[in-house]
């Protein structure tokens, strides 16, 4: 565990867009004692370009490392955990921002496709932290995105609110789990946010008029600095 | 046992941790020390019959001439309180507690009390204890031809001549052996103590 304010290293999952790329940008575009940020990704144009991106605009001369895996899959998670454990030597923060859904009825779920929501949302943020520990790495946050879709099921989200319902209470597990190591386990759960997963979600609706990535990410930063921890007890919901 | 060796870990001047196991246990205890990933070097030993005799049977499994003793029943033990120990300039240290209760002298056969026992010159003795791993082993040696066991180690080293110290310990880290206790340790450990 590093001490607050020391150099550290954050990793950002999901990182290609949405939230977990307006997260990877404040973290890389602010002075704020982090000197490593790892970002993690399917590969895809977005991904490039965001990646591109972050690195013409270096102001505090940080590293960047990319890697481009599918935490969907159980062995890719376990090569990349080695990878960059091997790379960065030690991971101080987490931020498990991944997520996948394919909403539908009851009737017509592919159980294919459920499978592959629950090990995106909740099997990955469990495989992270557990083989970073294996490795004897010691956190100094955990930070897991779940939705509010998790704290009460919708029609047509089964699926979806199913995993973030695993993944608020896995956060609490952990969190008591890991006490021992004086790592702080937080959960958000976002509301309806202009994400590409919402499109998916919420098709008909103007991303203009919803909270955007980049206040999510805010938060995110606040609940990473010294100050998170007054208000990190509980799943923290984020709305508008 | 995790806790304490978790607490053990995280002190740099400890280079080795002697761990004992009950006969058959050894690869549960090691995939323990895997899945944590304890960093020290760990040595591992069957366990003796009695307490007594685990620690004779580890002793010659220690690298250092300084030796902690430390008893996984009680979890609650912190960094600092290892870090205590190693400081203390004397040879050999164990915590204690003064008894904020009255212990009587008794004939358990008879039902009958026997005295009286002056509890300002008693103490609890707590873990962990520091001592030279000669003084320790001469200890248990002198004793071993009369078959008297000791519950722990600091009054064996006494009563065999060794000089040994007191430093006060801490009533949180208290021996879990009851189901209360096993209650009590998970409230304080799960944090929520602090509330």
């Amino acid at each position: 565990m590093s001490a607050q304010g020391s150099a550290r290293s954050v990793m950002v999952t999901g990182a290609s867009r949405g939230i977990g790329l307006a997260t990877a940008r404040r973290f890389w575009q602010h002075d704020n004692g982090v000197v490593d940020l790892i970002l993690v990704a399917r590969d895809s144009d977005d991904y490039a370009a965001a990646v591109a991106a972050l690195e013409g605009h270096n102001e505090y001369r940080k590293r960047l490392h990319v890697y481009a895996a599918d935490v969907g899959d159980k062995q890719a998670i376990g090569a990349l955990v080695a990878e960059v454990i091997g790379d960065v030597e030690r991971v101080d923060v987490l931020i498990n921002n991944a997520g996948y859904t394919s909403p539908l009825p009851i009737h017509e779920i592919e159980f294919a496709d459920f499978e592959r929501t629950m090990r995106v949302n909740v099997y990955a943020p469990f495989l992270m932290v557990q083989k970073m520990l294996h490795l004897g790495n010691q956190f100094e946050l955990i930070l897991n995105v779940a939705s509010t879709a998790g704290i009460k099921g919708r029609s047509g989200w089964l699926t979806y609110s199913s995993s973030k319902a695993a993944l608020i209470a896995m956060s609490e597990a952990m969190k008591e789990e890991l006490l021992i190591y004086g790592t702080r386990v937080v959960c958000i759960s976002p509301g309806r946010c202009a994400t590409a997963l919402r499109r998916t979600l919420a098709p008909d609706e103007d991303p203009a008029t919803i909270m955007q990535p980049e206040d999510v990410a805010a938060v995110i930063e606040m609940l990473a600095s010294p100050v998170g921890r007054f208000v990190d007890s509980e799943n923290l919901v984020v709305r508008l | 046992m995790v806790y304490s060796l978790v607490a053990a870990d995280a002190v740099p001047p400890i280079t080795q941790i002697v761990l004992n196991y009950p006969a058959g246990w050894l690869d549960d205890v090691r995939k323990i020390i895997d899945h944590y990933a304890i960093k020290t070097a760990v040595t591992y030993g069957e366990a003796g019959a009695t307490r007594h005799e685990s620690v004779r049977l580890l002793l010659p499994l220690c690298d250092n001439e300084m030796v902690l003793i430390h008893e996984s029943a009680r979890p609650l033990v912190t960094p600092q309180d290892f870090h205590t120990l190693i400081a203390d300039e004397r040879e050999n240290v164990s915590y204690m507690l003064p008894i904020p209760f009255t212990v009587a002298p008794v004939d358990p056969k008879t039902r009958t009390v026997t005295g009286h026992l002056d509890r300002s010159r008693l103490r609890n003795v707590q873990l962990p204890q520091k001592f030279r791993r000669s003084t320790l082993i001469a200890a248990h040696e002198s004793v071993e031809q009369s078959g008297i066991q000791f519950t722990e180690d600091a009054t064996l080293c006494a009563v065999t001549g060794a000089e040994v110290f007191f430093i006060d310990g801490s009533e949180r880290n208290f021996k879990v052996t009851t189901k209360t206790d096993v209650r009590l340790a998970g409230y304080l450990l799960s944090g929520e103590a602090e509330e």
